[in-house]
């Protein structure tokens, strides 16, 4: 009987793995199983290249600037429009309201790789968005337990976020994202 | 007709093994070839997998998944299949290669040629 990898590990693997490639992806590697050593060693080797290889093919620069654009402006102006603009002023109050940004950024970007194209629905990008500022919300969360100097004001945050829910949620509309196979493919 | 995309050295020797392989071309036999290919070198097979990404949307080759089988644990291989893009862009690496190659020959002679290839070769993998 040919030698397999464990269930534990190909569940662990599966969990990496973008769902877009998993099915072959694991199944090459079960092919090649001969012991734990290589099929660490592959996946080692595979699942990082699948993962960058996945958000080259469902990130479009220019959207991610517009998005980028779209969030950080959200927090600036709401900062600016709320009464609470002396974070504007302050040495690193530009900054602190790029961390909430930049968070939502790498949650969308990653959100995107690990979307499964089989499954569509018109609520995607509006879900999508909400789940990447809900992960903004928690490194919030954790600065504000950890170093409140690096925090954002809760309103600020909460308004900001509700007007980059509308904007990156529109954007996502109006620019979907073709996740599909380009030629041929199933 | 469509001017083919340029290609890498690494694409070159991923599309001559989705080539030779024909029907047989998927992640573990296209990796097996590229590592005979590109001996003395080591591949890894992420890098094909990237690879293959790449050229399937610069339309160099296409894929699709096959029936699941018992030996991959019950799970589909994705074969790919060289479109006629592909088979432009890699007669004209070769009809570059082919070009360095007289170049070589005209100026170091057939024999010079032959040793000067060799001599990389012993380089690269020693």
């Amino acid at each position: 009987m040919k030698a397999a990898p464990s269930k534990a590990a190909e569940t662990v693997l599966g969990i990496l793995i973008p769902p877009a490639c998993r099915e072959e992806v694991l199944g090459d590697l079960h092919e090649r199983y001969t012991g734990p050593l290589r099929y660490f060693g592959d996946a080692l080797s595979v699942v990082p290249c699948v993962i960058v290889s996945r958000i080259r093919r469902t990130t479009d620069p220019q959207v991610l600037l517009m998005e980028a654009f779209a969030l950080y402006l959200s927090f600036v102006g709401v900062a600016r429009i709320s009464g609470q603009s002396s974070i504007l002023y302050e040495p690193w109050g530009l900054l602190r309201l790029a961390i909430p940004t930049a968070v939502t950024l790498i949650a969308l970007v990653l959100a995107d790789a690990y979307a499964d194209p089989a499954k569509r629905s018109p609520i995607k990008p509006m879900v999508q968005t909400a789940f990447c500022i809900g992960v903004a919300f928690l490194s919030q969360a954790t600065f504000w337990a950890t170093n409140p100097d690096l925090a954002v004001p809760l309103r600020i945050m909460l308004y900001g976020a509700g007007l980059s829910l509308v904007l990156v949620s529109a954007l996502r509309v109006f620019f979907p994202k073709d996740d599909n196979r380009p030629r041929g493919a199933t | 007709m469509a001017q083919p995309p340029s290609v890498g050295q690494f694409e070159q020797l991923v599309l001559t093994a989705v080539l030779t392989l024909k029907e047989d071309a998927y992640g573990v036999t296209i990796h097996e070839k590229v590592g005979e290919l590109a001996r003395p070198k080591s591949i890894s097979l992420g890098a094909v997998y990237v690879t293959l990404d790449r050229l399937e949307d610069k339309g160099l080759v296409s894929s699709w998944l096959s029936e699941p089988t018992a030996e991959r644990g019950g799970r589909a291989k994705r074969c790919y299949r060289m479109e006629a893009l592909g088979e432009r862009a890699l007669q004209e690496s070769t009809a570059t290669a082919q070009r360095i190659f007289d170049a070589l020959v005209k100026a170091l002679g057939k024999e010079g040629a032959r040793q000067w290839g060799k001599r990389w070769g012993k380089e690269a993998s020693g």
